[in-house]
């Protein structure tokens, strides 16, 4: 009874494992597009769409997390299922993605608040839009899993090898840039945020100390007009004095992030942030095209040689073991004739071969291909005629 | 027909129509079938002596009901298919350019077709058929053979230089797929047994050069070179040096044709099957009785060409 519902369950979930499949290719697509989006200058309406899409992807991943979780628990292997069957990538492709990108940028969208603006008060904004955007890297694991998934069942063992390499190669980039990231001013590892932090703030600090003279902060305001052309809006005691771009304009293309916002005694400024958004999206591209690469050329260099050089001649050698009229030597390419496999498969061809040859032929049967089920089978026939 | 004639033929065709035995060959499928029914002896009793079946018999007489109808299956179909290579594709040309006077193809068949249906009447002579049968129906001989000829290495010369045949490719092809089915003419002189085994078995010079004058008197329009060559190659190399190319050749596609196994699709990190078989015979060489020189040569043909 059990068994049964077991097997109509199957079809079922293997169609959820194929949504979730196509679910991390299509997510890969999106966190490309996202940042090919900033870089290509689309406008927000298409980008907030992304960043909308790139939310409910992970929430998507964060569901299939709780439930796989929720069954580990159920089925008390939770310790199993998070570092066997790797669900600590689960884990961390979804809730802190979630919770620290795409979820406050959602929220952002969805409320028409600036969550992201308001954090700006709090922390450094430069290094929030760092950090969220940062942990968007965490995505890249969920590449891992498509490798869980692909079931090569001639061999399990070439594909735990490829998947665990992968798994650690990815891992490891991934953590060494989260690191960086956060760590980067303890460790003194100064970027273009800092740069950009104190320029606005020398900016903000420049103009405020000519706020009392008129003429002089006029002056200064035209000065920095003509050589700081990241100033967008300058508004003094909430009088904008100074606009670079027309209200459309900004709505059309500053999506939350693509501008900062200082405050000095009654003066608020806007800083243009996109040429820092799009220098994070340079590099996120480029780590998103390294890590496509490594997988790649784990999947298509490293996966056939472990093949050729391992599993396969280890799969002829048990065939030839395991099945009486299975007689094909190992190929054993000369170049590699040197490694253990193909020493041992050297001693399966020359000796072992020969010798059950020489055994089968002593024997003189071969295999019967009929199996007595056949004929059980047609027995009744028999009977009832 | 008799009925419990008849309850043994429609038991047999219904293991002759099973599936897995589709891709062989009549002599395989005999040889499979005679097989799983020894095998399972104990198994198939109970039901095969009810009633319904072959009441009141031994296994042994079981046994022989049943062997007689699958032999008689399967020439239906054996038969007509030797019958056509004898009579129509092996060309029988040959035999008077190996001969000073010239022999009558038609009356070389019609000998030849005679001999062959005796061997069918013997187990081990039939037994000893397969391996010739199968080599036939996979074209080894013609393949290899031209790849031999466009080499021109040792098979070339020991045909042409040493056997001294002056016979175009196609005729040789002839030559030997005649020599092949010959072969099993040895098994006329032995006792008559199970039939288990035989193919392996080989036979002393002696045996050989008695058979080969007992066959010479009987045969009188079948060359006695072509005979030679069959007798001969149940002879092992190791034994006679002096043993024809032909013979030579036909011992060891017999051999091929007897281990052949259809492959759908050779695994990844494998060798394919004849450059296998023949790096594994090579071992084997002596235990056969092969040319160690000819397998040599097969096995650089099959790696080259990939089969």
């Amino acid at each position: 009874m059990n068994e049964s519902k077991s097997t109509e369950r199957r079809p079922f979930i293997s169609f959820l494992e194929s949504v979730v499949i196509a679910a991390i290719l299509l997510v890969l697509v999106q966190t490309f597009l996202e940042d090919y989006a900033v870089l290509s200058g689309w406008n927000v309406g298409i980008r907030n769409k992304l960043l909308l899409a790139g939310f409910f992807f992970d929430l998507f991943f964060t569901i299939e997390f709780l439930i796989r979780f929720y069954y580990a628990l159920m089925g008390r292997r939770v310790g199993r299922y998070l570092t066997l069957e790797r669900g600590w990538i689960d884990f961390l492709a979804s809730i802190p993605l979630l919770m620290f990108n795409s979820g406050p940028f959602a929220l952002t969208l969805l409320t028409g608040s600036g969550i992201a603006l308001g954090l700006g008060g709090i922390l450094n904004l430069l290094k929030v839009i760092k950090a969220i955007r940062i942990a968007r890297i965490l995505r890249f694991l969920r590449i891992i899993k498509i490798f869980r998934r692909i079931k090569n069942v001639s061999s399990p063992m070439a594909q735990r090898h490829v998947a665990s390499i992968t798994a650690i190669s990815v891992t490891v980039m991934v953590l060494c840039l989260l690191f960086f990231t956060f760590f980067s001013s303890t460790l003194k590892i100064n970027g273009l945020d800092i740069a950009f932090s104190k320029q606005e703030a020398a900016t903000a600090d420049y103009l405020a100390e000519n706020t009392d003279n008129p003429a002089d902060f006029v002056l200064a305001l035209e000065t920095l007009k003509q050589t700081r052309t990241n100033i967008l809006i300058v508004k003094y005691r909430g009088q904008t004095l100074f606009s670079r771009f027309s209200n459309d304009y900004y709505s059309q293309y500053f999506a939350p992030g693509d501008y900062s916002y200082l405050a000095r005694d009654g003066l608020e400024l806007f800083f243009d942030q996109r040429a820092y958004v799009s220098q994070l999206s340079r590099e996120s591209i480029l780590f998103f095209v390294i890590v496509v690469l490594v997988v790649l050329a784990y999947l298509l260099i490293y996966s056939p040689h472990f093949a050729l050089t391992v599993t396969d001649p280890i799969h002829v050698m048990r065939r030839g073991l395991e099945e009486t009229d299975y007689n094909l030597e190992v190929k054993v390419p000369a170049r590699y004739q040197g490694d253990d496999v193909f020493e041992l498969a050297r001693l399966y061809n020359e000796k072992y071969l020969p010798l059950k040859d020489r055994t089968q032929n002593q024997d003189g049967e071969s295999v019967i291909q009929l199996d007595l089920g056949d004929v059980s089978r047609i027995l009744p026939e028999e009977q009832e005629s | 027909m008799d009925p419990t004639q008849a309850r043994a033929t429609a038991f047999i065709n219904h293991l002759l129509s099973n599936p897995a035995l589709n891709n062989l060959n009549p002599l395989r499928k005999e040889q499979q079938i005679l097989q799983f029914l020894k095998t399972n002896a104990q198994s198939l009793m109970p039901t095969l002596s009810s009633p319904q079946f072959f009441p009141g018999q031994s296994w042994n007489q079981i046994l022989r009901l049943l062997y007689a109808a699958l032999v008689q299956e399967t020439d239906k179909v054996l038969q007509p298919q030797l019958e056509e290579w004898i009579r129509q594709k092996i060309s029988f040309s040959f035999a008077s350019q190996i001969q000073p006077h010239r022999i009558p193809e038609d009356q070389c068949s019609q000998q030849m077709w005679e001999l062959v249906r005796r061997f069918l009447q013997k187990p081990e002579a039939r037994k000893g058929l397969l391996g010739p049968v199968t080599a036939i129906a996979n074209d080894f001989v013609g393949r290899y053979l031209e790849k031999c000829f466009d080499d021109r290495q040792y098979v070339h010369f020991e045909l042409t230089k040493v056997q001294r045949l002056r016979l175009e490719i196609e005729d040789l092809k002839h030559m030997i797929h005649a020599t092949l089915l010959l072969r099993p003419a040895i098994q006329l002189f032995s006792e008559s047994g199970t039939g288990e085994g035989v193919e392996s078995v080989l036979v002393q010079p002696q045996f050989a050069a008695t058979a080969l004058e007992s066959m010479k008197e009987q045969l009188k329009i079948i060359p006695p070179e072509l005979l030679r060559g069959g007798l001969y190659s149940n002879v092992s190399f190791e034994e006679d040096k002096q043993i024809d190319a032909t013979a030579r050749l036909s011992a060891i596609f017999s051999s091929r044709g007897k281990n052949y196994k259809p492959i759908a699709r050779v695994d990844r990190g494998a060798n394919t099957p004849d450059r296998s078989w023949f790096s594994i015979t090579r071992r084997n060489y002596k235990y056969y009785g092969f040319d160690i020189k000819m397998l040599d040569e097969f096995y650089k043909i099959a790696s080259e060409s990939g089969w």
